[in-house]
């Protein structure tokens, strides 16, 4: 009983939280500027509340609830993906030289999983919406984890003068790396109650801890206009 | 299975790498000016002392005690970010953030003692906590005006 009002608390906090954020962002008019963050809070709210929907007119053993979950997981995935390429577009703003390159190897990286995926499903036709779909989100979810951290050490590298991209980078590196282990935990044991619940729960306290984070950045800290960054100006000079 | 092995635990330690990240950047807000010290004062807080003794000499006070002043000064410092000066009376998003974090490294605390790791750096991640929470709160109580005159001074002309 406790658990399932904790899981509601945190499922529906984290709905007025993402609702709240996108309304704050229409408020201030910062559509254009934060458009990657629309566009995922966006996709989460809707998965969100299709599932939602689901699992009170289906209930949460039925096959139903169990399509729309996995279905809704791909194009949230997929959009995770496009933040994530967003980010970096934000963060080589003014090195155009940098961009070129990067976004060579997001499209890599996006058709080397695409490929891998594809391949998994190949061997996995009878399973697709069974062990496979929990592999195929996990794969996911863990590339754009790992292409999130080059973000990171991007930022790092290139000394960004940006706070507000290094506090969103951080939520999102909380919101892809708890569902990756969660996923991974949950394939490893082979679909265990135990194993599933905590999935759950897990998946739910990230997103609300990265839903914290950007709340924290988007309306505490400011997003710098300028990369003002010597060292590397220099080396692109060069 | 190895590589979901693989996975596990390297989203594991990227998860609380990004967390502490996350609230090591908050932490370093920078306030117009110092407000923790006269919040620690006016309260009886231990935690700015604790941290000197800390820097200065390297060596904390006996653990029993040290936990005791470290969830005292929390108990404190999150009561009065809920109630004083505080309108709302509910903790905005980023102090949730750090509640969790403080408990966080509570636990931190308790592990590193038991595996004998030190816990000076435990102990002064508690205490930037502590000084962030007592800022909040003395900038909010120094924004408060009872007529002309701000919280502080009213206080002082009781």
């Amino acid at each position: 009983m406790d658990s399932s009002i904790a899981s509601y608390v945190l499922q529906y906090s984290g709905y007025l939280i993402e609702g709240g954020l996108l309304l704050y962002l229409g408020w201030t008019k910062q559509w254009k500027k934060q458009r990657g963050i629309i566009f995922y809070l966006t996709a989460l709210l809707v998965a969100e509340l299709g599932r939602t929907y689901a699992l009170y007119k289906y209930g949460l053993h039925s096959l139903q609830y169990f399509y729309v979950y996995w279905s809704t997981d791909f194009p949230l995935v997929l959009s995770a993906f496009l933040l994530v390429w967003l980010f970096f577009r934000r963060a080589c703003c003014q090195e155009e030289k940098m961009w070129r390159s990067i976004r060579l190897i997001l499209a890599f990286a996006f058709l080397l999983v695409a490929g891998i995926s594809a391949a998994t499903l190949s061997r996995n036709q009878n399973s697709l919406f069974s062990f496979f779909t929990v592999e195929f989100s996990q794969n996911l979810y863990f590339t754009c984890l790992v292409l999130n951290t080059l973000l990171y050490i991007l930022l790092q590298q290139i000394q960004s003068t940006d706070e507000q991209l290094g506090l969103l980078v951080c939520g999102v590196g909380v919101q892809f790396a708890g569902p990756a282990a969660a996923l991974a935990l949950d394939y490893l044991t082979r679909g265990e109650q135990f194993a599933q619940s905590l999935a759950a729960s897990i998946i739910r306290l990230c997103t609300l801890g990265m839903l914290l984070v950007w709340g924290y950045a988007i309306t505490h800290v400011k997003a710098s206009k300028v990369n003002q960054n010597p060292v590397l100006a220099e080396v692109t000079i060069d | 299975m190895l590589v979901a092995v693989l996975i596990l635990i390297l989203s594991t330690a990227l998860f609380f790498f990004y967390f502490q990240v996350a609230c090591q950047r908050i932490l370093s807000r920078q306030f117009d000016r110092e407000y923790f010290q006269s919040i620690a004062n006016a309260n009886r807080l231990e935690f700015p002392s604790l941290r000197k003794s800390l820097e200065e000499f390297g060596a904390p006070l006996d653990y029993s005690r040290l936990r005791m002043m470290l969830k005292c000064d929390f108990l404190a410092l999150t009561y009065l970010l809920k109630n004083a000066a505080n309108v709302n009376q509910r903790y905005s998003h980023e102090e949730r953030l750090l509640i969790l974090y403080f408990r966080w490294q509570f636990l931190s605390l308790a592990l590193r003692r038991l595996l004998r790791l030190g816990e000076n750096k435990a102990i002064l991640k508690l205490t930037a906590v502590l000084q962030y929470f007592a800022n909040v709160v003395g900038q909010r109580v120094n924004a408060v005006k009872f007529g002309n005159l701000t919280a502080a001074d009213y206080l002082l002309n009781l």
